[in-house]
């Protein structure tokens, strides 16, 4: 009997870590910066990044973090500061109260009351004494989303462990899109309940963020699958009858509420959200609500040979940036990697798209040591100054995660740049974002990717 | 140093067996480049190539599904028992004396105290129609889950994260076991406190669906311990589909104690936010464990 296992080649191409910045023309290929990125702002332009904690001491993060307006909500209603002492507190936190996001939304209203007084001047950091839960050991996505938006190239010396050693300086020649910008994290949890993330755009609001980046989704039970509303049982939609958990009146409206603030945050900032990893038909929830009357962004995943990743979602994408991609074999597509060891061409039809397959990954910042996406051979825990390895301190990243990361850093740089004026609103700051954009040209033509040069260049050039 | 210039003179590769810095394989090449950075000079520098992500793209991104490692091995440690009696496992004495040494940080959270009892006695109206409810024929389900959680159910936090019958997941599983072992005793001490009444001695048309538990009321312990588990699994492994679904459990079984008639929606919502309120001290106590258990996802 005929054995149909080949033995594949393994051969995967080396590449350069920052090809996605080559890619979308921020840097060139010698890694300069592309004409007309340099920082025109005095007051650096914030991004609002909604997702986990974020390893701030990592090198490549430690200037871009603001570390006094971070605000945690996994554990706090209300946030608490953090990386504010226990018994520290509140400043004048400069706050665009006058905001008019939550006109009509009488329960988020509250809330903004609420969390208005509880930023004021002189309240504790941290409510009650609730501590946040912003420890580095498991902040692997946040760590990797941060780097690409705002990662700078740093220089650190070099630790042999406990042996002394002449310590050396090693560089890590690692960058966000917008290496000029501040990122504050708002760290939310996934928890069913609205009110974390009203609060959590709230604080982007109040805080005046000029980009607001949401790579994760939310779980609106109506939203997140919108089609099963549309199934009526017994006058009962499908929705309602399949949710595990009961869905008050009041939770109701709260995710109704929630769902509007979105929105009209994302008027006055734009909004920009991953748009989901497994061919969603309209992308996930909030990624689904944007339209052109809004600043929400869709953003789709591209691999490095400039076909959309097997796995992105493909309608409703207001933009496209560059990502990892999968293998995929259905009646929709057969994209598998030849090179994988175990690659067998058995069933594999003729006709595939296994030519599209690139093994390129995004490459991002990860939480130093052991923890994180990368490991470390040290048991321990990092170095307090210098580093003793610089492979735990990167982790292969992708899917829309990483794709939005990049169009939010993008936002970010044209703003810093000040080729996109930064008091511009949400739609004319999307609207810019659109007239940087240029055809895949391997796909139809209204998908398009950010460019800052107006040429697009994939990294991997093979089958 | 100017970023720019490091940026011009150096470059991170990735290879297949990991990150590169510069085409020379990190090698010293002198006391400085021109850029005034010496190069990594052997060692770990130039052999740790981490970034050790599994090779293999999933065609299902979802993180524990059709991973290129032998997940099908039975599990026999924390099998259930058929009379379903809790999993079989050590006293996490360790964890338990980490706990201990951070009392100061649990002991005294602000968790809402109790409602009067005047707003208890509407909220036994509600579990009066629910125990109504409960006996009819739309509620066989709720009926049997009731029951099956009454003492541990594992599989409402195996199911979820797709591993109820796959192996390789036994620190995982463990985690999960000591999150409950800990919580109780954290929610044991809150219930003490407060020492509310169940339902059904202030409403005694109440018929619980299960014996009363021998403690008091507030908070939920079943509620307190499954988003205690929901809450350390999310922050472990936060791009896991389940992440939220674990919460829809953990509501679940929450909510089917109010139906059983033993606990306050009061009792549900305080287990909710003590859960999440101890959260940052369980991730301290169990960082080992959490990272033991993220091990066999990423």
């Amino acid at each position: 009997m005929q054995k149909h296992v080949e033995i594949a080649q393994e051969v995967y191409t080396d590449y350069d870590a920052l090809w996605h910045l080559v890619t979308m023309g921020v840097l060139d290929s010698d890694h300069a910066p592309s004409s007309g990125t340099s920082a025109q702002t005095t007051k650096p332009i914030r991004v609002a990044m909604i997702d986990t904690s974020v390893a701030v001491d990592h090198p490549n993060l430690k200037d871009a973090i603001n570390h006094d307006l971070s605000l945690d909500l996994f554990s706090n209603r209300l946030g608490a500061f953090s990386y504010h002492d226990p018994d520290d507190k509140l400043g004048a936190i400069d706050l665009n109260t006058a905001t008019g996001v939550t006109a009509g939304l009488p329960r988020t209203a509250a809330i903004l009351s609420e969390f208005i007084d509880r930023l004021s001047h002189g309240s504790r950091s941290w409510v009650d004494g609730v501590q946040p839960t912003v420890s580095p050991a498991f902040s692997s996505h946040g760590t990797a989303i941060a780097g690409l938006i705002g990662g700078r190239a740093t220089v650190e010396s070099e630790v042999y462990g406990a042996s002394a050693v002449q310590p050396s300086q090693i560089p890590l020649p690692y960058r966000g899109v917008d290496p000029n910008c501040e990122i504050v994290p708002i760290s939310t949890n996934f928890d069913i309940d609205p009110e974390s993330l009203i609060v959590a755009f709230l604080y982007a609001e109040l805080i005046d963020a000029d980009v607001v980046v949401l790579p994760r989704t939310i779980p609106d039970p109506t939203r997140m699958y919108p089609e099963l509303s549309q199934i009526k049982i017994d006058g009962k939609s499908l929705m309602e009858l399949t949710s595990p958990e009961e869905l008050t009146h009041e939770m109701s409206e709260l995710w109704n509420e929630l769902a509007e603030l979105i929105i009209n945050v994302s008027i006055n900032r734009p909004v920009v959200c991953a748009g989901g990893n497994s061919n969603e038909l309209y992308g996930i929830y909030p990624a689904n609500l944007a339209d052109d009357n809004n600043g929400i962004i869709s953003v789709g995943s591209v691999n490095a040979k400039g076909y959309i990743s097997s796995y992105s979602s493909h309608q409703n994408v207001t933009v496209f940036a560059p990502s990892d991609d999968a293998e995929a074999f259905s009646s929709a597509e057969v994209r598998l990697d030849e090179q994988r060891h175990s690659y067998s061409s058995v069933g594999v039809p003729p006709i595939n798209s296994n030519r599209k397959f690139s093994h390129f990954d995004i490459i991002s910042t990860d939480v130093p040591g052991v923890h994180g996406y990368s490991r470390s051979p040290f048991q321990g825990t990092v170095p307090d100054a210098g580093i003793r390895e610089f492979g735990s301190y990167y982790c292969r990243f992708g899917g829309t995660s990483a794709a939005s990361a990049l169009v939010g850093g993008f936002l970010a740089l044209g703003q810093s740049s000040g080729a996109l004026c930064r008091e511009s609103d949400g739609i004319a700051k999307k609207t810019w974002l659109l007239s940087k954009c240029v055809p895949l040209a391997n796909e139809a033509p209204d998908r398009v990717i950010p460019s800052w040069t107006g040429s697009v260049a994939f990294a991997d050039s093979r089958g | 140093m100017d970023s720019d210039l490091i940026l011009k003179e150096n470059r991170f590769f990735v290879t297949s067996s990991g990150l590169q810095l510069n085409e020379d394989g990190g090698q010293e090449v002198g006391p400085s480049d021109s850029s005034g950075v010496t190069m990594a000079s052997g060692g770990s520098l130039v052999s740790l190539l981490a970034l050790n992500r599994n090779r293999n793209r999933n065609r299902n991104r979802s993180l524990n599904r059709n991973r290129n490692r032998n997940r099908n091995r039975n599990r026999n440690r924390y099998d259930i028992d058929a009379d379903n009696t809790a999993p079989d496992m050590q006293e996490p004495w360790k964890e338990r004396e980490k706990l201990h040494d951070l009392i100061d940080e649990w002991i005294d959270l602000p968790l809402a105290p109790p409602p009067s009892m005047e707003e208890l006695r509407r909220q036994c109206q509600d579990l009066l129609v629910k125990q109504y409810l409960l006996t009819q024929p739309a509620q066989a389900l709720r009926r049997q889950e009731i029951t099956t959680e009454a003492t541990f159910e594992l599989s409402r936090y195996l199911r979820p994260l797709n591993i109820e019958d796959a192996g390789g997941y036994d620190a995982t599983i463990s985690l999960i076991l000591k999150v409950m072992a800990l919580t109780d005793e954290i929610g044991l001490r809150y219930k003490a406190r407060y020492n509310v009444m169940r339902p059904n001695q202030l409403e005694p048309r109440l018929r619980p669906f299960l014996d009363n538990p021998g403690h008091a009321s507030y908070p939920s312990n079943h509620s307190f311990q499954s988003f205690a588990v929901a809450f350390m699994i999310s922050r472990m492994i936060p791009e896991h589909p389940a992440s939220s679904e674990l919460f829809r459990s953990a509501r679940r079984i929450a909510e089917n104690r109010e139906w059983a008639g033993v606990h306050y929606a009061a009792d549900s919502k305080a287990g909710h936010d003590l859960a999440r309120m101890v959260a940052p001290v369980l991730e301290k106590v169990l960082q080992d464990e959490m990272l033991a258990a993220q091990s066999e996802w990423i």
